[in-house]
């Protein structure tokens, strides 16, 4: 780490964060170190506009090193003059939609990078308007041509394919099932898939912009309902985020009240997961297994929090519902959905032709997943051991004991097993939670938030990190917020993963990663 | 088969449990009943549905997706999703309306046939919810098309949507 260091014009170090504030033409250096001599993964990459603070913007690259609890953030400062910054992407591809995200919502363009089209924003968006900036407005009537569409200010070019016989499919966004909008452009030649270029952020809400018209404290709401099937994750990170910011300690029992609800929510989205494959191969027994399974997980969490997504549980400090009160409720569901998945399972892997569907299918090499940034259970499923309760354990997670589970195959029937496996550890987790008693109150007081003060919060959501970025202005409002949904690092996997399989397997593939186009899109 | 179905018939086995909100009184459970009826007399036995995510977080589409499971069965009164505006009589929109949806959102409710209705369906969809005044949201479907019933919730349950449709045919007659 010398090598970095010795470079840095500022350190600045926060709980497990070290800030290694570098110039610019150390930038690109100091962060292939971290990636290629000690295997950082790059966790996210984002920009901030702190003109008003001290007249930069600002890049972050936050890598951490397996094995290693701790943040490394490379820091790269640019005056309001200069707006190129050095591109990371030729040497780390794991960077290459966090620096299309920044050219389109700050304008910082990065030099190098091999595809400079537009990423988030769609063509009829005005040129050279980057709503992240903070001095940045738009006009009534460029609002109202964006969502015409009609008038193309910066077409997007897909990519094409040339050759004998190949021809393209265009689906989407709005699709045949009851599923997100997403546009998928595919290159066929008969049945088989030659190239696959999904066009997403269609549901690109404004999420981070939104979020700094807020007040710390409400933030949790907008956290929670970035991606439906997530929520609670997504809230425990913001408030995790925050919580680090104002130096809150929470209580023991908050602390088993988030564990206990992270893992139940990880029960319903896998059992559901695993169901919904299912429908992918018409095995429509199985998918209602699936679902009958997963209502009964979700009319628990409605009957534990009033919420069958786990809304409005967390807060800044702790949580809002003991639902330690329940334990007999929660044991008894979970002894009779356990028992059923075990039916459920036994099910699925004795039907031959399911099974035959999965194996070989959607094929995620371990180089492209770990090249990609692939993250979650499709990293797993691949055979890259990374899971964010073991890597940075918080909650109660240090004192749990469970493994991160992986698969060497990368197939879509690895990503089901990793699943199942995952499912029986959180059945353990919630048994062993409820086997103890937990001291405090349920919520912590309130410290005072430090103006323009940062943190990371984080969590395992049934797909992956979530990790947010928050940063306090000073009057108690949002500065900047980076959220960044496993579904945005997972999101150019499924190219690869489709390619050489055949059109009708698609949605199956796509159903093994089960992204969230919400939570990508913000 | 036989076995597990004659089992069932000599231990009675206890069906799935319905969740708190069917424990409505007798008056709104005929409502619900009769709902068929409805449909029957207004669309000719069936009511077809296209859903279609206009920038919703998921949250609704997965309830939408627990409609149609063994627990709620919603085909069971004639209702049922569908592939393709085409198809539908209904359009079910979701979400705050997206910039970057509104136009696909038009194209569908212009693809759908007439008599066509809207049912909006969660909170964000009657002013944009909690994004309500983002920039890139259009703060409600009933400023992209026209709207023809609300169903609130964040999301709303599978019950509170089947309730939600009847008032919308209720409506009609």
């Amino acid at each position: 780490m010398e090598r970095v260091l010795n470079k840095a014009i500022k350190i600045k170090e926060h709980l497990n964060e070290q800030y290694i504030e570098i110039k610019k033409d150390d930038f690109k250096d100091a962060c292939v170190y971290l990636y290629e001599e000690k295997h950082a993964i790059l966790r996210l990459m984002f920009a901030t506009d702190e003109r008003q603070i001290d007249g930069v913007f600002r890049i972050y690259a936050v890598f951490s090193i397996p094995g290693i609890d701790r943040f490394f953030i490379i820091v790269l400062p640019l005056k309001e003059d200069d707006t190129t910054f050095p591109s990371i992407t030729p040497d780390i591809p794991t960077a290459h939609w966090y620096e299309r995200e920044i050219k389109d919502m700050f304008g910082l363009t990065p030099k190098g990078h091999s595809d400079l089209r537009r990423l988030v924003l769609h063509d009829s968006f005005p040129t050279n308007s980057h709503p992240l900036r903070k001095d940045w407005n738009i006009t009534e009537s460029d609002l109202k041509e964006w969502g015409e569409g009609i008038k193309q200010k910066e077409p997007y070019k897909f990519m094409e394919v040339e050759g004998d016989g190949v021809y393209e499919i265009p689906v989407g966004p709005v699709h045949a099932g009851i599923i997100e909008p997403g546009h998928f452009r595919f290159s066929a030649v008969g049945e088989t898939i030659f190239f696959l270029e999904p066009r997403l952020f269609y549901t690109h809400k404004g999420t981070e912009k939104h979020f700094e018209s807020m007040r710390l404290f409400d933030g949790v709401r907008l956290a929670e309902r970035v991606s439906g099937t997530s929520s609670f994750s997504h809230s425990a990170a913001y408030c995790m985020a925050v919580e680090r910011i104002a130096g809150i300690e929470i209580t023991e029992k908050a602390k088993a009240i988030r564990t206990l609800l992270l893992e139940l929510e990880r029960l319903y989205n896998h059992i559901g997961d695993i169901g919904n494959m299912c429908a992918g191969t018409a095995l429509q027994v199985g998918y209602a297994n699936g679902a009958i399974i997963k209502e009964k997980l979700m009319q628990l969490n409605e009957r534990l929090t009033g919420s069958r997504y786990l809304r409005g549980v967390n807060v800044i400090g702790g949580v809002t519902k003991d639902v330690f009160l329940q334990s007999n409720d929660i044991l008894s569901t979970i002894d009779t959905v356990t028992r059923e998945y075990k039916e459920f399972m036994k099910l699925l892997l004795g039907s031959v032709s399911h099974i035959d569907r999965l194996e070989n299918t959607g094929m995620l090499s371990k180089e492209i997943a770990q090249k990609l940034g692939i993250t979650g259970v499709a990293a797993r499923a691949s055979g890259i051991n990374d899971d964010i309760r073991k890597a940075h354990p918080h909650l109660l997670y240090d004192m749990l004991e469970f493994e991160a589970h992986t698969m060497a195959r990368g197939d879509v029937l690895a990503r089901m097993m990793v699943r199942a496996e995952e499912t029986e550890c959180s059945i353990s987790i919630i048994n062993t939670l409820l086997e103890s008693n937990y001291a405090g109150a349920l919520a912590a007081g309130i410290n005072d938030i430090p103006a323009y003060s940062s943190s990371l919060g984080y969590a395992e959501t049934p797909r992956g990190p979530v990790f947010y970025w928050v940063m306090s202005d000073k009057d108690g409002k949002l500065f900047r917020v980076k959220l960044r949904s496993p579904s945005y690092c997972n999101g150019p996997a499924v190219p690869f993963a489709v390619h050489g399989n055949i059109v009708p397997d698609f949605p199956l593939c796509n159903k093994s990663f089960n992204l969230s186009y919400s939570g990508c899109d913000m | 088969m036989f076995k597990e179905i004659l089992k069932n018939l000599i231990t009675r086995k206890p069906s799935i449990p319905f969740p708190e909100g069917f424990d409505i009184p007798p008056e709104e459970a005929v409502k619900i009943v009769s709902l068929r009826e409805k449909i029957d007399t207004i669309f000719g036995r069936s009511l077809r549905i296209r859903q279609v995510d206009a920038g919703s977080c998921n949250a609704c589409e997965w309830e939408c997706t627990a409609l149609t499971n063994p627990i709620y069965d919603i085909q069971r009164f004639g209702i049922d999703f569908v592939a393709s505006p085409r198809h539908a009589d209904v359009l079910l929109v979701t979400g705050p309306v997206s910039r970057q949806m509104e136009l696909a959102l038009k194209k569908t409710y212009l693809a759908t046939p007439e008599p066509r209705l809207v049912v909006a369906c969660g909170d964000c969809t009657i002013d944009g919810g909690i994004y309500k005044g983002s920039y890139a949201v259009t703060n409600g479907v009933a400023n992209v098309i026209p709207v023809d019933c609300y169903i609130p919730g964040c999301p709303p349950t599978p019950i509170q949507m089947v309730l939600g449709l009847h008032e919308l045919l209720k409506k009609l007659t």
